[in-house]
């Protein structure tokens, strides 16, 4: 590209052929995914106006009589959330102990760990849409939905967390004459434990989106309002779900991220100094 | 709770009187991966001796010190302490003689995120019924020993702190005191001060050359400092690729024979300073 | 406490002949309280949703088991895939796959001025920065199928409302993190730059976008298989893909067909996961 500037000494510029190929052959393959979408391109350019005229109908004066039975679905997805999330952690937590390398047999953890992988794999929705199916639509078995997809992922972070803790404690622990147990109890649980309890939370912050999702698909919630509403084509009424969904999501985020940091940076002492002369051998 | 009858686990015998002897009869070690750590070493250690274990590192030392209270099982030969052999010894059994030899490492290895004083109380364990430990229940004796342990190497102060924001040098204190909270009968150290700084490692020798002098104890060094294991010991040997290649007096040891030892010139960092 | 503690060793002491010594414990800080704040919150949180009146979820074990031995003939179903599915669905993987990958790419060409707006040292001017940083997430903040959903009531069903789904949707995962590690990294290169009195885009086409390419790489290859998780799923909504084939088949129950469809949605994210593990350890 900038051969025209051939600097007059060597060392010559270093061979960028290999780059140049690579972008051609992506750029070709991105070009091929375009042409090869069945969408009618023309209406590409039609998007932004259309999406400008429904914003206009959508935020420029939401529907607010219905914020009450608004609030009352978005509390529903949020406590889909947080069962959901509540019942991963307790599955996952003892599980995913057992796939640590060190604690669990091969012929256990292996195992585990395949299970992980292709929970994790599918994408989540996808799980919980099945097992809806099965348990029947309703919040409650939406809960229970989100606590089994998460599992895939969540698993993995308790045992890479157990397998991460730094091995010196356990090993003083066991220096000093103690049980397996006890390199539990007083090496690795104080090490994992704030990370376990913050993926926990951040398991209740990925649900909430989750939920909503679920809801589109009937388990209740937010996002059965959402879908129903969208279907009528009130969209002053979908503005307001759509705010309310934003704003208290983000809040939940903000609660939920500032309890994890407390977490992860520990407990704030509060140590006062004043100093009790005590007798003792 | 308080007034809660003590088991027999956990009394205690006085550890002065109880410090012991190490004898290693021929022993070797080949981990599973192949690596052979320690070649037929034998080593006969007097109770109240102060010994340090000098090599480069990957010389055996951390092998060597690890094979007397049974973190690392031995592949052939014996090692006795005290009235105990170690090989052979496992689980409950294991676990209790471990309870009479205090252990220090170079990382300190403490929980961090816990305070010093269940820290401290961790070196209880060997002698503590398992449910006591677990639910975090502890004796009138057991707290009474951590607490003097960590007012015997000068941090009881910190007793509440968390160990992760102590210094290194107040970590390396910290987990003497668990050490001293087992009432050992031994005392092993590996590398003690070779995350400190000058200073703080003066003063950590001395905290164990004190525990040598003032209780008695047996106490078992490694370190890869010749100025440290001249000042504060009082026998050294020395270790080379596994084998033992120094066994004396460790105020007579030559230059050469740190050369020999480390099988090279000897350089500036083989020396702390202060 | 400390004092109960003390005392506690004192009776052993009084059994003891040593003699007292003075020891200074410091009192023991208590967080009892604090604690039992925390649990409380816990509890009540915990309580209010499993309330229904208020929004709360049913807990109904009843339902669920009449509804399981209904439903259980499903799951049996769906490990018997229907090989002989397979060829119809070839079309729709690949437009999941399609998909994927122009929204990652538009999304790619619209993140990196984008970025360089959110970011600290590559936007000094507060005000645009910050409209920059809360646009994105509000974008963040909305579900990829809540989008989805409103977008194919909008502008009609097909490929084109997941287009612009996954678009927004990477526009904001990107702009978010690269903009964040920009934010956290070490900017003395910049400096340099600045001392060499020139203009913030001079400084940022020289220095931070070279200095940032392997963030941005990683980001959107990260949002790549992102893509072909969430692009499997927008069809539900009618935005399409594989899901909406996913949709129908279990609309109608045909548990052998869906096993089918999860099983290549299964292998094409791994392989996706695989190709992008490895571009990331060349690139990076």
């Amino acid at each position: 590209m900038n051969a025209r500037t051939a600097p007059p000494l060597p060392p010559s510029r270093p061979s960028r052929t290999a780059a140049s190929l690579w972008a051609i052959v992506v750029g070709g393959v991105v070009i091929a995914a375009t042409v090869g979408l069945r969408i009618d391109w023309s209406e590409l350019g039609d998007v932004p106006g259309d999406v400008l005229r429904y914003s206009t109908l959508m935020f420029a004066d939401p529907n607010w009589e219905r914020l009450p039975r608004a609030l009352f679905e978005m509390w529903r997805s949020i406590s889909m959330a947080w069962i959901g999330a509540i019942l991963c952690v307790i599955v996952s937590i003892p599980l995913g102990m057992l796939a640590a390398g060190n604690v669990g047999p091969s012929w256990v953890r292996l195992p585990l760990r395949v299970v992980f992988a292709i929970i994790r794999a599918v994408p989540e929705v996808i799980i919980a849409l099945l097992l809806l199916t099965v348990t029947g639509l309703t919040p409650f078995t939406g809960a229970l939905a989100l606590g089994i997809a998460g599992i895939g992922t969540q698993g993995k972070w308790v045992y890479e967390t157990i397998e991460s803790a730094q091995e010196g404690a356990s090993e003083a622990v066991r220096a000093a004459g103690g049980s397996t147990a006890e390199v539990a109890r007083w090496a690795l649980w104080p090490a994992v434990a704030p990370a376990l309890m913050s993926f926990a939370l951040y398991r209740f912050e990925i649900n909430i989106r989750t939920s909503a999702v679920l809801g589109l698909v009937g388990a209740g919630g937010v996002g059965s309002m959402l879908a129903n509403y969208t279907n009528f084509r009130e969209w002053d009424t979908v503005g307001m779900l759509l705010i309310v969904v934003v704003v208290v999501t983000m809040i939940m985020d903000a609660i939920s991220g500032a309890i994890r940091r407390r977490i992860t940076g520990g407990p704030r002492i509060t140590e006062k100094r004043s100093r009790h002369v005590v007798g003792i051998r | 709770m308080r007034s809660a009858p003590q088991r027999p686990e956990a009394e205690v015998t006085p550890s002065a009187s109880g410090s012991w002897s190490i004898r290693l009869d021929d022993v070797s070690v080949t981990y599973p991966n192949g690596t052979t750590a320690l070649r037929n070493v034998s080593l006969d250690i007097a109770p109240g001796e102060m010994v340090s274990i000098v090599g480069l590192s990957g010389s055996g030392k951390s092998t060597l010190i690890r094979t007397i209270n049974g973190l690392v099982p031995v592949t052939s030969g014996t090692v006795a302490v005290g009235p105990h052999t170690v090989n052979g010894m496992r689980g409950r059994r294991l676990r209790s003689l471990r309870g009479h030899i205090g252990m220090i490492f170079q990382g300190f290895n403490l929980a961090d995120r816990t305070d010093v004083y269940r820290n401290v109380l961790v070196g209880r364990f060997a002698h503590t019924p398992i449910y006591r430990s677990l639910l975090g229940i502890t004796t009138a004796h057991d707290r009474e020993l951590a607490l003097r342990s960590l007012d015997s190497v000068g941090i009881l102060d910190k007793v509440w702190t968390r160990a992760g924001q102590l210094s290194g040098g107040q970590k390396q204190r910290v987990a003497i005191a668990r050490a001293l909270t087992q009432e050992p009968s031994v005392m092993l150290a590996d590398e003690p001060v070779a995350s400190l700084d000058p200073p703080t490692a003066h003063a950590v020798m001395n905290d164990l050359r004190r525990v040598n002098a003032e209780k008695g104890l047996t106490v078992l060094v490694n370190i890869h400092l010749m100025d440290l294991a001249r000042m504060y010991t009082t026998r050294m040997i020395g270790l080379r690729d596994g084998r033992l290649v120094y066994d004396g007096p460790a105020a007579e040891a030559a230059e050469s024979d740190f050369e020999q030892i480390y099988g090279r010139p000897i350089q500036p960092d083989d020396r702390l300073g202060s | 406490m400390s004092t109960r503690l003390i005392g506690a060793s004192a009776d052993s002491v009084e059994a003891a002949t040593a003699p007292l010594r003075a020891l200074d414990l410091p009192p023991r800080p208590r967080n009892r309280a604090r604690n039992g704040l925390a649990i409380a919150a816990f509890a009540l949180f915990t309580i209010a949703t499993c309330v229904p009146a208020i929004g709360g979820i049913e807990v109904d074990l009843g339902a669920l088991v009449r509804n399981w031995s209904n439903g259980s003939g499903l799951l049996v179903q769906l490990i018997q895939p229907d090989f002989s599915f397979l060829p119809r669905t070839l079309e729709p993987i690949l437009e999941t796959l399609q998909m994927a990958l122009v929204g990652a790419a538009a999304a790619a060409l619209v993140s990196v001025p984008l970025t360089l707006w959110a970011a600290a040292p590559t936007n000094p001017n507060g005000v645009t920065r910050h409209a920059v940083r809360t646009v994105i997430n509000v974008l963040r903040a909305v579900p990829d199928l809540v989008y989805a959903t409103v977008l194919v009531a909008m502008i009609g069903v097909g490929a084109l409302p997941g287009l612009v789904t996954l678009f927004l949707f990477n526009v904001g995962v990107v702009v978010k993190l690269v903009s964040e590690a920009i934010d956290s990294g070490d900017h003395a290169y910049m400096e340099a730059g600045r001392a060499a009195g020139g203009s913030q885009l001079q400084i940022n086409r020289a220095t931070a976008l070279p200095q940032s390419w392997p963030l941005f790489a990683n980001q959107w290859l990260y949002a790549l298989e992102l893509n072909v998780r969430i692009s499997a799923i927008l069809g539900i909504v009618g935005a399409g893909g594989i899901g909406r084939l996913l949709d129908e088949r279990r609309a109608f129950y045909a548990y052998d067909d869906v096993a089918i469809i999860v099983l290549e949605i299964l292998v094409v994210v791994v392989l996706i996961e695989l190709v992008s593990t490895t571009l990331r350890r060349r690139l990076v």
